[in-house]
């Protein structure tokens, strides 16, 4: 509780939150006018895919930032060192920070989209269900990217190495990761195609985006070949809880087993 | 004294009652036959017993909460004469049976001229049948089935079978195998029906020169699927978030000579999906944030495109399966309007394009060999993908359009990119350090 509060401090101080939220609110204002025109009944659904198509280029790379610099902000104020000496230690510094890091963000993120589902209320047809698995699948995205972040943080040694490795990191998941699945893409056939669709879930932004569009019903996987069916072969909601826990997980321990201590400009 | 009064005042209201709209009796179906040809049956709020035959011409009106709940063992309701009139009522619990002779309904109709209005339809095989019945109006009905994950034990919202000349117009259909379904099924009218979360929104087999126009689809696995059927007019409708692996918002199989018209094809898997078909002409359409805006197989010839808006869509047309030659992009000097993402000079201002726009692209293949390309439309890998893999295999033409329209409208997408660009670019460049204030230290300087 005491890293929550310190966080929470430490984070409305600063200007790095404030930004984040002010383009989430701005987003999510902009393609509710932009969607004023679809119909009562349907739109919904419409917005939300186009909401969350939108916000995806955003939260990732918010999030990264604002776990990166949370930790190494720590070790350039050498709070951390003043910290580790009581007796904590790393692991269960990272545990606690981590948490903090997650109620300080996701708390006026859900805070907003509940404002914002108000909003949606005057224009749409709710599906309250299908709002909530598009609160689920923010809040499992803003997860993963923060812990990296906080890996980010741990492992940097100065704000240059921060900017590197969260650019790195975002490109990747944007582009490389997609890019390397396609090119094995004509090599995939019904012997392999599982692990292709793991390494393919493994990507946070597929795994989401599939929860979401399953979840809310737009996507429907009707009549599904041998091939598509073996790919599917669970469902889209462990498709992603797999991979929350395996990059919570893997970020976790990067930030323990490559932490820096000191951090310089 | 009393009592033979009030006796002798209930005989009265009874004689005095006109023959023709006497309240229902609790046995619907001997009420029925006792009525007169052409009387007017209103009943009550409440559910009575089905099921029922309705053999001689007559009105049945509902109300707010009149049910008519079959016993489970076939039609619900049997229209076996002409100038029958429903309306206000909720036609429930017909017969699920597959295994049957017959496939049954919540309604079926026989014979011609009736109209079938304001009914609710629930938990049935079919909803409306119209059986070799011609001339009926079939219109304000809601129609709810179980659902998509039962998409195969169920049947049609409305099946309209060996009928011509019908009205089908502003029906809610929901949940059902196939929202209509048209089988060797000849000039009908469908207009302003709304249908979702089926397998095909409209279903047309066999069936020519009937008039669709100002429909709904929304979420099902294909908008509309146009099979074997021509000289069909398909205008103002709207094919909205037809969203899956195999969706589509209106397919064309083996379909010729129809009219696709101001239609609108949005955030569809594929917006059109043309196959073996010929003849077709697609004018005024928009075809917007598809993932493929048209996918037209080589087996297609003499289609034409003319005037329609595609714009926002992962990949505006691919031509699978050989080259089609034969398919025209432009009418009359009028090609399409393609968006901001083919950009154009129009020197002389007459709103065509100065010069032909030729797209050329190498995920053909892909698409054409792998199903599982269709998971990466949305990845903003796949531009990149495209234009490395253009170097390194052979690209093919997609369209060719003569005469582009000049772009009507930005594109949204791009303006993002655009933005968030500029702004990766411009912190590297110049904010770093600020970048690194605004997200630690507190916000502080030091």
């Amino acid at each position: 509780m005491h890293y929550i509060w310190k966080e929470w401090k430490e984070n409305i101080r600063g200007k790095g939150l404030w930004l984040s939220l002010s383009i989430i609110v701005l987003i999510s204002i902009a393609i509710l006018f932009r969607s004023s025109v679809l119909s009562f009944d349907k739109g919904f659904y419409v917005l939300l895919i186009n909401l969350f198509d939108t916000i995806i280029y955003f939260i990732p790379i918010l999030c990264l930032f604002i776990g990166a610099f949370s930790i190494f902000q720590e070790k350039e104020q050498k709070t951390l060192i003043m910290l580790l000496t009581k007796t904590d230690h790393f692991g269960s510094f990272l545990i606690k920070k981590s948490l903090g890091l997650y109620a300080v963000v996701l708390v006026p993120l859900i805070t907003w989209f509940f404002i914002y589902l108000l909003l949606l209320k005057f224009n749409f047809q709710l599906d309250i269900k299908g709002y909530f698995i598009f609160i689920a699948a923010i809040v499992c995205m803003s997860l993963v990217f923060l812990q990296m972040g906080a890996a980010i943080g741990s492992i940097s040694r100065s704000r240059m190495q921060i900017l590197g490795f969260t650019i790195f990191v975002w490109f990747y998941f944007f582009f490389l990761h997609d890019f390397i699945l396609l090119s094995f893409l004509p090599d995939v056939t019904h012997e392999n195609v599982k692990l292709f669709s793991s390494v393919y879930f493994l990507n946070p932004l597929q795994a989401v985006r599939m929860f979401l569009e399953t979840g809310t019903g737009v996507y429907s996987f009707g009549h599904m070949s041998r091939l598509l069916q073996a790919f599917m072969w669970t469902k889209p909601v462990f498709f992603l809880i797999g991979n929350l826990l395996f990059w919570l997980v893997i970020s976790f321990f990067t930030a323990i087993v490559f932490n820096r201590k000191e951090g310089y400009e | 004294m009393k009592k033979l009064t009030l006796l002798s005042f209930i005989f009265s209201l009874f004689l005095l009652m006109s023959p023709e709209k006497k309240l229902a009796a609790e046995n619907l179906q001997t009420t029925i036959d006792s009525l007169k040809e052409g009387a007017v049956l209103q009943l009550e709020n409440k559910t009575y017993q089905g099921n029922i035959v309705i053999n001689k011409p007559l009105t049945i009106i509902g109300s707010k909460k009149t049910v008519i709940k079959g016993d489970g063992t076939g039609n619900v309701i049997s229209i076996k004469a002409p100038h029958v009139k429903l309306s206000h009522l909720t036609v429930t619990h017909g017969s699920m049976n597959r295994n049957s002779a017959e496939e049954y309904a919540a309604i079926k109709i026989y014979t011609n001229n009736n109209i079938v209005e304001h009914i609710y339809i629930r938990d049935s095989f079919h909803g409306i049948y119209l059986s070799q019945a011609h001339k009926n109006k079939i219109r304000f009905n809601d129609i709810k089935g179980m659902g998509k994950g039962k998409i195969a034990e169920q049947g049609n919202g409305i099946h309209v079978y060996y009928a011509n000349n019908n009205l089908l117009e502003k029906n809610t259909i929901e949940g059902t195998r196939d929202g209509m379904f048209f089988e060797y099924a000849n000039n009908n009218h469908s207009y302003e029906n709304n249908i979702s979360q089926t397998r095909y929104g409209l279903h047309y087999m066999y069936s020519d020169e009937n008039i669709f126009k100002k429909n709904t689809f929304t979420m099902n696995t294909g908008g509309a699927a146009i099979m074997n059927s021509n000289h069909l007019k398909l205008e103002d409708n709207q094919f909205i978030v037809n969203y899956g692996n195999q969706s589509f918002g209106l397919l064309l199989l083996q379909a010729n000579d129809n009219l696709i018209a101001n239609n609108t094809f949005y955030m569809n898997q594929r917006g059109m999906y043309i196959d073996q078909a010929t003849r077709n002409e697609f004018r005024h359409n928009i075809i917007a944030q598809n993932q493929i805006g048209i996918e037209l197989w080589a087996s297609s010839n003499e289609q034409t495109f003319t005037l329609n808006q595609i714009y926002e869509n992962t990949i505006p047309a691919v031509t699978l399966g050989g080259n089609s030659e034969n398919n025209s992009w432009s009418k009359n000097g009028k090609g399409n309007d393609w968006g901001s993402a083919f950009p154009i000079t129009d020197l002389n201002q007459d709103q065509i394009g100065d010069f032909p726009i030729t797209y050329h692209s190498s995920l053909y293949q892909l698409i054409e060999d792998q199903e599982l390309s269709y998971l990466f439309l949305k990845s903003p890998a796949l531009k990149i993908y495209e234009k490395m893999n253009a170097a390194l295999t052979k690209e093919a033409v997609m369209f060719h359009d003569p005469h582009p329209l000049t772009s009507s409208k930005g594109t949204h997408t791009d303006a993002i990119f655009l933005i968030v660009s500029l702004i990766i670019v411009g912190i590297l460049i110049k904010g770093r350090h600020l970048l690194c204030i605004t997200f630690g230290r507190n916000g502080r300087k030091i």
